[in-house]
Order: structure tokens, then sequence, then C-alpha cells
């Protein structure tokens, strides 16, 4: 039964619902309008929550001082793979880790999924040396091959396992008896199904590509290859002082996509995520 | 349409056998019901014959052919799953024409059989809906439709109604069997409903942990049946059943002697009487009466019979009530006599 609150209740939860909204909405909006302060009014005092003056000029110089253009479509294009990746990678395993009957399943999944226990820092030096064997340094191939094969493929996998286990059996054994066979099983009628898990795996993903930093500062080293990341701590004077007004306006135009991904998909990730609850 | 048989069929999962040998013969567009309580083998045996459970001993054939080692989509034959199994992502005439458009068949044949199925089971205003936007007994009925727009050898039915409630569930089962008259096709239909079978089947399959208990018409099965468990399972409500032993006097039960039909020897029995096989009369047995449950047509009487609780059904209208003593006769010619030991019928 709901409960309907008096008005004095609800201004109050308001009001603490907005206090608590500070810590979380403030650093994004000192980013932003800090893109477009002089540098010195960054550091005004006290701080000015709306610029004096907007200094425009920091988004174009952003575009002289690095390949900018270059970088973010290194980013994006990494990330694209790398989600396309996953999902297909991730659906496929999920999927028979929960449908697909064969011995040392259970054991073969705990075993996949001790892997999100290793911290990435614990593996980059053997990839180093495996990705400087196979000659792939300096080229964006590690920035793709870990992420589809490492941690967030297997936190994938698991959300994908998490939904099909809970998908009907019926619904397989008349696409049996239908005439499909097992992979067209999974890609005409599990994986049309499983569009909520989806979802919230590319939106995981693609995210995770996005903000790699670890990676690409192992792995690249000239600035025409740099992604975005990488890209954010080249912004500095000739002394390596931060120029910190354009590294705000890098900064926000690399957080657009980000934001662009949370907003038109959040419905889909929670519901994504609900879906790798302790249903099956 | 083509017959059904299953010789010494057999089942384990690991070491544990589940079906013991079951040898059934379904005639060329007979209706035949597998019945049987919870946990019998029923649902497992349907699957066999659809493929979709391997077979551990014995033989499925479908028509000529025995079909063991074929797929399910190998076997010719459409199946209604209890949770009617319809994909949610596609429409109802998608659903219905999809085993069609993946066995190859041009647009112009699966619209014709789609449309045909519909305009049978009345689905037309329905083909552009989602499964989620129709009623239970609407879904049932594209599960249906989705089956016989293949126009398959044999329709496999599992438990297809236990989802409805009990007023659509009658409705259906009306349709289902008018389907059957209409098509002809060879139907083995799984339920644990013994009404459903009595009134659907050419021919029922009383199963019993995993062992064929008896097979037979309905009314064979409910006049004769072969065992005290076919006896208590067929029929509602069950037969009434008293432990005792046949003498020249009759049949001796606790605190009681009941009438036994001619030519009857033997010792310790069952003795099997129908609720609806007492008569009220004036020199019959004496029988306290417990509840009265008045149904209109008829009237339920719990009463006790020497020591025994036994239930009849009376077409008269019973005026007594609980503590009351009332006089019952068993009708001799419907009497049942089991063995006490092994349960199998004596007389």
């Amino acid at each position: 039964m709901k409960t309907e609150l008096s008005p004095r209740v609800r201004i109050a939860l308001y009001g603490l619902l907005c206090v608590l909204l500070i810590p979380f909405v403030f650093p994004t909006w000192w980013m932003v309008t800090s893109s477009v302060k002089p540098i010195s009014d960054i550091f005004a005092f006290p701080p000015d929550l709306w610029p004096r003056r907007f200094d425009w000029s920091t988004y174009q110089k952003v575009f002289e001082l690095q390949p900018f253009a270059q970088q973010y479509w290194n980013s994006a294009y990494i990330a694209a793979l790398v989600t396309i990746g996953t999902m297909i990678f991730s659906s496929m395993a999920g999927y028979a880790f929960a449908r697909i009957k064969f011995p040392g399943a259970n054991i073969l999944f705990t075993i996949v999924l001790l892997g999100l226990l290793i911290p990435s820092e614990v593996t980059i030096v053997p990839l180093f040396q495996m990705f400087l064997t196979w000659g792939m340094i300096n080229t964006h191939w590690p920035l793709i091959l870990v992420p589809i094969f490492g941690a967030p493929s297997v936190f994938a996998t698991f959300v994908m396992r998490q939904f099909f286990i809970a998908l009907p059996g019926e619904l397989e054994e008349a696409a049996r008896v239908d005439g499909l066979g097992r992979f067209k099983i999974f890609w005409i009628i599990a994986l049309p199904l499983a569009k909520p898990a989806l979802g919230a795996v590319a939106i995981f993903t693609f995210l995770h590509s996005w903000n790699l930093y670890l990676e690409p500062i192992v792995f690249i080293s000239s600035r025409n290859m740099f992604t975005l990341p990488q890209a954010l701590t080249q912004f500095t004077d000739a002394y390596g002082g931060a120029m910190w007004n354009i590294q705000m306006a890098a900064a926000t135009m690399t957080a657009l996509p980000v934001l662009a991904v949370f907003i038109v998909a959040q419905k889909q990730f929670v519901e994504g995520l609900a879906h790798t609850g302790l249903k099956g | 349409m083509a017959p059904v048989t299953l010789h010494h069929v057999k089942k384990n999962y690991g070491d544990a056998p589940v079906i013991h040998g079951v040898d059934i013969d379904i005639a060329d567009g007979e209706f035949v019901v597998l019945v049987g309580p919870s946990g019998c083998g029923k649902s497992t045996l349907l699957r066999m014959i659809a493929g979709l459970e391997t077979i551990s001993d014995g033989e499925v054939s479908i028509g000529s052919r025995v079909v063991n080692d074929l797929d399910p989509k190998d076997r010719d034959i459409a199946m209604v799953f209890q949770n009617y199994a319809l994909y949610p992502h596609m429409t109802v005439e998608t659903n219905m024409g999809f085993s069609l458009e993946h066995r190859g068949a041009s647009k112009a044949e699966i619209a014709e059989r789609v449309n045909w199925a519909a305009d049978i089971l009345g689905l037309v205003p329905l083909l552009k809906r989602y499964p989620r936007q129709l009623s239970g007994g609407q879904r049932q009925r594209v599960a249906m439709g989705r089956a016989i727009v293949r126009n398959p050898q044999v329709f496999l039915f599992d438990e297809p109604l236990s989802n409805l409630d009990a007023k659509l569930r009658v409705v259906m089962r009306g349709e289902i069997k008018s389907l059957h008259q209409r098509l002809g096709v060879t139907t083995v239909y799984v339920t644990h409903d013994q009404v459903e079978a009595m009134t659907m089947a050419d021919k029922i399959v009383v199963m019993n942990a995993g062992k064929v208990e008896q097979i037979g018409a309905p009314l064979d099965l409910y006049d004769r049946p072969a065992n005290q468990f076919v006896a208590g399972f067929i029929g509602s409500p069950s037969m009434n059943f008293i432990g005792g032993r046949i003498t020249e006097q009759g049949f001796v039960a606790a605190g009681i002697t009941l009438p036994l039909p001619a030519g009857v020897t033997g010792g310790n029995a069952v003795y099997g009487i129908r609720p609806e096989h007492f008569a009220l009369a004036s020199n019959g047995l004496p029988a306290k009466v417990l509840l009265v449950e008045p149904m209109g047509s008829e009237t339920q009487v719990t009463m006790t019979l020497g020591e025994s609780h036994v239930i009849g059904v009376f077409r008269e209208r019973v005026q007594a009530k609980p503590g009351e003593t009332i006089t019952v006769a068993p009708e001799i010619n419907n009497v049942h006599l089991f063995d006490a030991s092994t349960g199998l019928r004596i007389n």
C-alpha cells in the first residue's frame, strides 16, 4: 500500500536529496564552468560558481595543442570494436554456460569468474611482453584485445549467463521442434530476448573502454595513437604545469559521449543489471 | 497422420530408471491421453516421442519409421507446451508461420497456411499482436495454431490446459476435441486431470511410477479397472475401497458384511464400489452420515459403513443430517474386487 507523504516531509526529503546530489553534480559543474574561464579565474577566492568572463578559445586550443580529433576517433572506434566484440563473445559464452550441459561447466565458469579477482596491474607486464613479442606495441590491438578477452568480458559473460538461465526452457524446445539447431536457437530466439542484458553489457563495456587509462599509457607512445584519457594528461605548459582551463575543455568534450550514453540508455542499463540477480 | 508405436521403451536418468519398458500402440488418427499422478513419467514419455528426451532402450516409431535417433524437427510432429512457449518477440502471425519459414516454405504458402489455421481457431483479428497482448486462452489457441499450421503427422500436447482457469479449461477442452475431429491427426495428450482424460480420449493410458497400469477406452477403464490404482485414479469422487475377506456369507469387513456378486471366491481382498453405485434402500445397510453436500443435480454424502468411511452420490435429495443413520445398498453388479496383496482385479 502506498503511503501519501505530507508536504513537509516531502519538502524535507527533496532538500535532503538536493544536498546528497552536490558531491555528484559539483565536479561536473566545476569541469564545465572551468573550461570557459581564464586560468586565473579558476583559482579565484572565493571561487566563482558561474564564470565572470567566458573564454571559449579554450575549446579551439584543445585541437591546436594535440591531434585531438584523431585521438577522439581513436577512442571512439576502439570503444566500438571492444563493445561489439565483447557483446558477441560474452553472449555466446553466457549462453553456453547457461543452456548447454557439458562436463565441468560449473568448474569452468568458476575459473572464468576468478579472472575478475586478478587486478589489471598484475597482468600488465606479462601482457606487455606478449604484445611486444607479437609486434603490437604502439598499435591499438592491445587496447582492443585485452578488454575483449579480459575482465570486462568476464563480467559481461556473467551478466549474459544470468539472463539466459532465466529463459524458459520450453522456448528452446519449441524452437527445436520447429526445426532450429543450437546456433539458430541462440541467434533467432535467445539473443533477441536478451536485449536488456545486451544493452547493459554494451554500456558497461563502452564506458570501460572509453575510460581505459592504464593500458594506453603502457602500450601506446605516439600522440597520434593516444586515446582520450591519455591525451588529457598532455595539456601542459613548457614547465609541465597543467593548463587547467584547456584540460577542462578537453575533459568536457571527453565526457559528452558518456553522458549521452547514460541519458539515452540508463533504463536499459538498470533493467539489464536487474536480470543478473539471483533469479536463476 | 500416422500411427505411433512404443515398443518396450525405457528411460534412465543415470542409474535411476524412470520409465520401465512401456508398450503402447496408437492407431492412425487416434486421440490417446496419457494420464497419471505427478511424477509418473507421462510427460517424459511424451518428450521421448517428441525427441526432446533420449530413449535409453526400446523403440519409438512414427508411421513406418523408427525415430529413436531423429531430431525433433525430423519426426514430423508438432507440440503444444504447458506454458505455450510462444516466442515473445514475434507476432502471432510470425509465431504461427515460424516452423514453415524454417523449413523453406514460400511466403505465399506460409500466408495461406497461417490464415487457414487462424481462421479455424478464430485468431484472424489477433495475427498482428504479440503474445504479451493476449489472454491465456488466446495464447493457448495460438500455440495450437502453431502446431496445426504445419500439418504434422502427430500432435503432442503436454498438459496444455493446466494454466487456464476452470471455465476456460472446459471451453478449450471442447475446442481441442473438435479440432481433432476436424483434422483427424493422431494425437497424444498428457494430463494429470482424469476428467480431461475421460472426456477427450479415444483411448486412455493410465501410468503410475513409470509403468503402464492399463490401456483402454475411457468407459472400459471406468467400468472394469484392471487394478486398484486405476480404479482409484479414474472417477471423481474416487472409488470407495474397503479392506476385508471374501467368505460364503459375503464380504466381511470391519463392523459390517457386504453383499458379493455370485461366484466369487478367495481370501483377503479389497471391496471397491463407486460412489454412484450406492442406492438408498430401506432394507440396505446402516450408514452413519458424516457430511451432506447437496450439488443440485445430486447429493454427495460422506458416511461410515461399518468402520470404513465411504462416499455415496445419490440422485435423490438426501435430507439426513450429520449423525443420523441412513440405509444404503451397494449395486452388486458394480462391485469391484481386488487382491489385497497385488491390487489386481479378482472378479
